[in-house]
């Protein structure tokens, strides 16, 4: 075994908040080693740059890692009565590697669910205090979209103009206003116009199957290039075993495998763990000691815990003019949160929104609606080109019994557990759920559709993995505090989706790196609480 | 790179439940480059052909499945993933048995309605996926094909090609949100601090 050199920090994956984290800390000064699982993306093999793109997003590129099987990738199962089907990526930029771009602000409500609502809990500080790090984060992704939307807080104007809305948006407009509803084009991680050496987004489309020109900001391209630049040391291919404590209790950095198996140690005078919602459980219950027998920081028995996922759909409506579904962003044309709170008159709290998409690409379709022989063109050219997705997201509340587990009957190359996940639904998930498939099918049909078909709730699409080592000021109900600081541990931090106490009914990219940013600032405040020689 | 997994009949992809759709993920087989077959003997090969031309046939100007390379692409998939190549090779000798029994031809010597009885017949009675194997590599092979995206774009407009090539379209204008700037806040106000530690 070698030692490798100290650093201030230790990040322990490269995703979308350990790349925040490592950017923000670099540039204050900070000597920051980032630990990645995985390796670069090699962007000129991403599924877009190639004109079966679809064929190589459902095989090397798959989100499933049981599918892609990476060299980096550990086997995921799925049980319960609404069993998930994981997406995540193992790599450097991690799950937006495959992301759509959507990135919303949560609402002030979302941090106050138990309050205002009875259900969940409460995040332990207000939309205020996380507002400003939101501002920075779209100013280092470049989101594109307007300030002003009536829906949340005033805001400042954000640094890109909204995509444009095709015609798949303006029928969608056109229904909104018939109805009288809420609307606002969807914010989107995209650059729009040429941005901080980044290209204009050109309508390519299909933004989950990779941007290989670039304006699709995924962590590779946000974050990491500036951090790269302030000194922060990326270590890829490096598969952490254990994190590592010191005598007294307190993290002293991480035990890992090298890309030839070879166990390295890294040390620092802080440890951040940001592995998402089932990497970080895994590595912190992997990381049992005579003193937590249990896994690190899992005093509360909650680490893997409170598994949420968002109660996800989409319904099409079909057409009789041409769309033009082959242009513009996939992520979203216009949203509403019309129906994002809480409406006594409705039999569920929580609420959800709607994004609005061009339909389904060629083999996409055809394998959802073309059935075989005779009748395969015939059906396929009556939809092709002639439909509308609503994209559903709504929230999704936290249950103990929703959690991951280490599975070690179904090991990872390097002999190291993969996990379980286990789900269900819970009856006010049901109802939203029914409630947001039926809004939307009123839209689609508002807006001329004749006809539309949606994907009901299951199975479960797991993008988000969130809450399962949630933050709170209680240690007998959270794992982290307010600043992401175990509570067992004093200088260790979980500082991804799983730190989220709720899932807000939004996607979560731009809360994950907000809370990173601040994160990083609480450590950097704090750095003389870390240095061990005071 | 998952929403296309959300289908009717789709089982959660997981480590305890291996099939073909999990096996494959490593098989990285790019469409329409010209192969040769190099598992399948040049019997099974014709049947393979004739039974993928039956999934999608030809009308129009868009070719028939078996035509722009799907057997082959079946079988660089089955190369690569030799696990899957029994259900494979179970699929053709038994679409075989079903033509021999039902018409005394052989599959490719049989007329297209035919063919497509003796496959429903087949597909009925398949407990071993390799039906919906063969119907899922085809149907890649098929709509990653440029020869068939040039001939969907020249019959319905439909652009396969553009995410490669990008297209202008018209900026949002904003005047349309004018009745939505117009309407009241729409979301609950928090008393910040309330019940906060200071």
């Amino acid at each position: 075994m070698s030692r490798v050199s100290a650093a201030d920090v230790l990040v322990i994956g490269s995703g979308a908040a350990g790349a925040a984290i490592c950017k923000r800390l670099a540039e204050k000064g900070a000597r920051v080693v980032c630990l990645e699982q995985g390796d670069w993306i090699d962007r000129a093999r991403l599924p877009k740059a190639h004109v079966d793109w679809e064929v190589r997003g459902r095989r090397h590129w798959a989100a499933n890692p049981n599918v892609r099987r990476w060299s980096a990738d550990y086997p995921v199962g799925s049980e319960g009565a609404d069993p998930v089907d994981v997406y995540m990526y193992n790599a450097v930029g991690g799950s937006q590697v495959g992301f759509a771009g959507n990135y919303w602000r949560m609402a002030p409500s979302d941090f106050r669910v138990r309050t205002l609502d009875g259900v969940a809990a409460d995040w332990p500080f207000d939309y205020e205090e996380l507002a400003p790090y939101y501002t920075i984060n779209e100013a280092e992704v470049g989101i594109a979209g307007l300030a002003g939307d009536p829906c949340g807080p005033a805001r400042e104007p954000l640094p890109n103009p909204p995509a444009p809305i095709g015609r798949a948006g303006d029928l969608l407009v056109n229904a909104y206003e018939k109805l009288g509803w809420y609307w606002w084009p969807t914010e989107q991680a995209i650059t729009t116009q040429a941005y901080r050496g980044r290209p204009a987004c050109d309508n390519r489309g299909w933004c989950t199957f990779g941007c290989p020109q670039g304006s699709l900001s995924t962590a590779d391209l946000t974050y990491w290039p500036g951090a790269l630049e302030h000194g922060v040391e990326l270590r890829t291919n490096a598969r952490v075993r254990e994190i590592v404590l010191g005598p007294d209790g307190r993290a002293i950095g991480a035990r890992y495998y090298d890309k030839d198996g070879v166990m390295q140690e890294a040390y620092a005078a802080v440890t951040v763990v940001a592995c998402g919602g089932l990497g970080t459980p895994r590595l912190l219950l992997m990381s049992t000691s005579a003193a937590h027998h249990e896994g690190l920081a899992n005093s509360s028995g909650l680490v893997g815990k409170n598994l949420m996922v968002h109660v996800q759909s989409f319904a099409t409506g079909l057409f009789d003019k041409p769309v033009d579904g082959w242009q513009g962003t996939w992520g979203g044309t216009v949203s509403t949160r019309q129906f994002y709170e809480t409406d006594p008159a409705r039999d569920y709290v929580r609420g959800f929104i709607m994004s609005g998409c061009p339909g389904w690409s060629a083999l996409n379709l055809a394998l959802q609606t073309a059935p075989w022989g005779s009748g395969h063109h015939r059906a396929f050219d009556e939809r092709i080109n002639h439909e509308i997705s609503l994209y559903m997201c709504g929230e999704d509340l936290p249950e103990e019994s929703n959690r991951v587990e280490l599975d070690w009957s179904h090991l990872d190359g390097f002999g190291m557990p993969g996990v379980v996940t286990h789900h269900e639904l819970n009856e006010n998930s049901r109802r939203l759920g029914r409630d947001m498939i039926a809004h939307a099918r009123q839209v689609l049909e508002v807006a001329g559709a004749k006809s539309v078909r949606d994907f009901g709730l299951a199975p479960i699409w797991g993008w988000h993995l969130l809450g399962t080592a949630r933050m709170g000021d209680d240690p007998r109900t959270s794992v982290a505090d307010r600043f992401n600081q175990a509570h067992d541990v004093p200088n260790l931090f979980i500082a991804d989706s799983s730190s989220m106490p709720s899932s807000a009914g939004v996607n979560p990219s731009h809360t994950i790196q907000a809370l990173a940013l601040r994160c990083a600032d609480h450590i950097w405040d704090r750095r003389r609480d870390w240095d061990p020689a005071g | 790179m998952a929403y296309d997994r959300k289908q009717g009949q789709y089982q959660v992809a997981q480590s305890s439940r291996p099939d073909y759709r999990l096996e494959v993920g490593r098989a990285e087989i790019p469409v329409g480059e010209p192969r040769d077959f190099v598992v399948l003997d040049q019997a099974r090969a014709a049947t393979l052909k004739a039974w993928t031309s039956t999934l999608i046939p030809a009308a129009g100007r868009r070719p028939d499945a078996g035509s722009v390379g799907a057997p082959e692409y079946i079988d660089a998939t089955v190369h690569m993933v030799p696990s899957i190549q029994p259900a494979l090779f179970h699929g053709i000798d038994e679409v075989e048995t079903v033509a021999r029994s039902r018409t005394g031809r052989a599959f490719t010597e049989c007329g297209a309605a035919e063919r497509e009885e003796i496959l429903r017949q087949f597909h009925a009675a398949d407990d071993t996926d390799a039906f919906n194997m063969v119907s899922d590599f085809t149907y890649e092979a098929y709509y990653g094909h440029p020869k068939v995206l040039a001939a969907i774009e020249a019959e319905n407009g439909w652009r396969g090609t553009a995410p490669m090539t990008g297209s202008a379209m018209t900026p949002f204008d904003p005047a349309k949100l004018d009745r939505v700037r117009s309407m009241p806040p729409l979301y609950r106000t928090v008393a910040a601090g309330k019940g906060r530690k200071a």
